[in-house]
């Protein structure tokens, strides 16, 4: 039992070491910091004043919106892909799914930088309405919410597409046709049978969006710019440009709490996923 | 088939949709204007010559190498061990254990570098560099530990016990019988944990300092205040690199099953 005991301890010791020590440690310090005011005496008042304040208000309110909005197009988009992908052959699925994946693995700025070629005052769209004459003035595309969507919508919707193909390939594929042979048409199966039973896949699919989209930084940095503010590129704005690193560390609790809670939610509802 | 059919459609629109601005980008990075213009007027390779000629470029690249290599390389020897005791052997605290690995997931990489950099300030000024690979090495461990665990449970525990019954001692039979075994989950950690370091943003934003910058961050800071086509000519290469080794990858190993 005692040298059971000594080879787990060589096994997770030093993995638990290091996260305590280089991660936790530091966030239970910037955690505790937070309360404390210059005089040194702890108090929640900076807290009560900047989580009441418009500006944080109105950008919390923003990336929430952002989060729902990019998860609702996000599924409305991967239903029917998902299912296309299902319904294919094993081979030419697995090709589509390693390029699915490209915009999670290449780098974020080489991605949203894309972005502003197509949106930017000289850009694609804008040279194509142009040529066609439709508009004299470049239209203002990018630096709006529209194009922070749009970025995050791409960025995203390869986890959507994922969570629902892995939950869909579990589906016999006798349960739609027997929905089918029973008369139900093909629109009727795919909500009452497909959906209902790849339900896990979304509801995984969401958590991962939904978090996604609150916490990143890159792409409404480059797209939203000072403009559209969210909570991450509020928090780099307190930390470096204002250097209020009690803001700062107020909007990074909002976002982990905020991230929690969704966790928490799907450990309530499907316990074996988180 | 009519359904089926409109799903694919959707699906074609999606696949426009991911992948027609890497397409735009790999074209605009070969115009002639200083400005980015869409489409590009005239040919030239001036963006790309420009990019091997920053010495900006070239020192945050090497950076963000080593820090994605030391980083990677620590995350899977933390990770590795700790998968394998947590699908072999149960044991008091493992849930408590399991927890405090996998918790940098749900921490926003903003948030961890914020607060590494916060606590370094703390202990007087430590070395921006170490800083990085801290952070990273961080984020990654939990990485290693998900794609290690799931190719640990499809490899059966008979081979490993039958190993030892005829006589290997435990540590020899993990390094001759496992490893082997579990060697494509290995490598797969190693591309995706590499990739995710390499890229990294949030992590890296405020672990950056005097001369000391990653590649993603240096191109930000570019961005601010260039409006030229390097940035797209640097991030044709990048792409074309990524989908070489993301392709590779998947023929080899079956990569986007342990995305």
């Amino acid at each position: 039992m005692d040298r059971k005991a000594r080879v787990l301890g060589a096994l997770v010791g030093p993995s638990t070491l290091f996260l305590t020590l280089f991660f936790l440690l530091p966030l239970v310090f910037v955690l505790l910091e937070s309360f404390r005011t210059s005089g040194g005496a702890f108090s929640i008042s900076p807290y009560i004043t900047f989580l009441r304040s418009p500006r944080f208000l109105v950008v919390y309110g923003r990336t929430l919106k952002f989060g729902i909005l990019v998860t609702g197009l996000s599924a409305l988009v991967a239903y029917p892909a998902s299912y296309a992908l299902v319904r294919m052959s094993k081979g030419r699925r697995s090709v589509l799914m390693s390029i699915v994946i490209l915009p999670l693995m290449t780098s974020p700025v080489a991605r949203t930088y894309a972005w502003i070629v197509i949106l930017g005052r000289f850009g694609m769209i804008n040279q194509l309405l142009r040529g066609l004459g439709l508009i004299e003035q470049p239209a203002k595309l990018l630096y709006t919410q529209g194009a922070v969507i749009v970025g995050l919508a791409q960025l995203f919707l390869p986890l959507m597409v994922l969570s629902l193909v892995s939950a869909m390939e579990n589906i016999p594929r006798d349960a739609e046709e027997a929905a089918l042979s029973l008369g139900a048409n093909r629109l009727t199966a795919f909500f009452r049978v497909i959906v209902p039973l790849s339900a896990d896949g979304f509801i995984m699919g969401s958590i991962l969006v939904f978090t996604g989209s609150i916490t990143a930084y890159v792409t409404p940095a480059i797209l939203g710019g000072s403009g559209v503010l969210t909570l991450a590129t509020l928090m780099q704005q307190e930390a470096m440009v204002l250097m209020n690193w009690t803001n700062a560390t107020i909007i990074a609790v909002v976002m982990v709490v905020t991230t929690l809670v969704f966790y928490l939610i799907l450990r309530r509802v499907r316990p074996e996923m988180a | 088939m009519k359904r089926t059919k409109f799903a694919l459609f959707v699906l074609i629109l999606l696949y426009l949709f991911l992948l027609g601005p890497f397409l735009v980008i790999f074209v605009a990075s070969f115009g002639k204007q200083a400005v980015m213009t869409f489409p590009p007027r005239g040919f030239s390779l001036e963006w790309f010559d420009k990019v091997f000629h920053q010495t900006m470029f070239l020192d945050s690249f090497w950076t963000s190498l080593y820090v994605a290599f030391a980083a990677t390389a620590s995350a899977l020897l933390l990770g590795i061990p700790a998968a394998y005791a947590f699908v072999r052997h149960t044991f008091p605290g493992k849930n408590l254990l399991e927890t405090i690995i996998s918790s940098p997931v749900i921490v926003p990489g903003l948030v961890v570098g914020f607060a590494l950099l916060r606590f370094f300030v703390l202990l007087g000024n430590l070395p921006v560099l170490l800083g990085l690979y801290l952070g990273h090495t961080a984020i990654l461990i939990p990485y290693a530990l998900r794609v290690v665990t799931a190719s640990l449970r499809n490899f059966d525990p008979d081979v490993e016990e039958a190993a030892i019954s005829l006589g290997a001692a435990r540590l020899r039979s993990f390094f001759l019988v496992v490893l082997p075994n579990i060697r494509a989950g290995v490598a797969a950690a190693f591309i995706l944990s590499f990739i995710t370091s390499f890229n990294n943003v949030p992590v890296s934003l405020f672990l950056t300092g005097p001369g000391v910058a990653t590649l993603p961050i240096q191109m930000l800071v570019y961005m601010e205040y260039y409006f030229d086509p390097t940035i797209a000519a640097l991030s044709s290469i990048l792409i074309i690199v990524t989908v070489l080794i993301v392709q590779s990858a998947e023929k080899m190993l079956g990569l986007s099953k342990y995305v």
